[in-house]
């Protein structure tokens, strides 16, 4: 394997695998946060809170 | 206009050094005597490796505290800490082999500290395990705390084991203020530390508020049925 490949394919799968990570977190978080029911969520600070818009 | 949030700064934080550590680790740092080209994969793989021991160190405390407290916002914190830490354990594992290829010669060998390493990905996916399959919520998050703390025993084993075993892993470069390595490595090995770091923290707030999110809804669904 030369460099350039192992190089690329070390930060591919790192850079990669974080990115993926933090996709799936939000896409996560978007399902939850539209079916969480308003009144959970009805104060300020609640939304807040969790992060609903 | 809005103020900027804690969330959006660390974003910002961890997007600037990671851009600046991508630039000094595969630009401005200069190949190993060595290892020549190949060193530049060190600059993903030891933050990777940190950021693990980091997260495992969060959810020994975190779980520490929830077996004392039993407030579920500690479990929280430790679940996610475990998620992340199941995260970067497996890429410095993955860059670690492939580093380990060329340099060695083999993707894997039973050396200590890749043995050891292993293990922690092993018992962490054990710990997220637990909490999927547990019939009780409470009950298996009390049983997670415990892997959680007994599995954090490894980072200790896994950091010396360098030092305590015959390894082909080579020992530590920084060891109390001795520096065995050169200024401009140095330079990009901290800056991509730093990244690693502050994008752990956002990653970590980010699930914590996943959790939470869940729980509300969980509680909301109990209600619903209840």
């Amino acid at each position: 394997m030369t460099p350039p490949v192992a190089i690329a394919l070390a930060y591919g799968i790192v850079w990669g695998g974080v990115l993926l990570y933090l996709l799936r977190l939000r896409r996560r978080l978007r399902s939850a946060r539209a079916e969480i029911p308003p009144a959970t969520a009805s104060t300020a600070k609640a939304r807040e809170t969790l992060g609903v818009r | 206009m809005r103020p900027v949030s804690g969330l959006t700064l660390l974003a910002a934080g961890a997007a600037i050094l990671a851009g600046t550590g991508l630039v000094f680790g595969l630009i401005l740092s200069p190949p190993d005597a060595f290892q020549g080209e190949y060193v530049r994969i060190m600059y993903a793989h030891v933050p990777s490796a940190a950021t693990a021991y980091l997260a495992v160190g969060t959810v020994a405390v975190a779980s520490l505290l929830y077996l004392w407290k039993r407030r579920p916002a500690y479990d929280r914190v430790a679940h996610s800490a475990a998620e992340i830490g199941v995260l970067f354990t497996g890429l410095a594992l993955a860059s670690g082999m492939i580093w380990g290829k060329p340099v060695w010669g083999t993707w894997w060998t039973w050396d200590a500290r890749l043995v050891t390493t292993a293990m922690l990905f092993l018992i962490y996916i054990g710990y997220l395990l637990v909490r999927e399959l547990a019939e009780d919520s409470e009950r298996g998050a009390r049983m997670a705390a415990v892997i959680g703390i007994v599995g954090a025993l490894d980072i200790p084993v896994i950091h010396y084991s360098v030092s305590w075993f015959r390894t082909l892993h080579q020992p530590a470069s920084i060891v109390r203020g001795d520096i065995q390595i050169a200024p401009p490595m140095l330079m990009a090995l901290m800056i991509n530390l730093s990244a690693f770091f502050i994008l752990y923290a956002f990653l970590l707030v980010l699930r914590v508020r996943l959790a939470r999110l869940e729980d509300a809804r969980a509680a909301a669904a109990l209600g619903e049925t209840g």
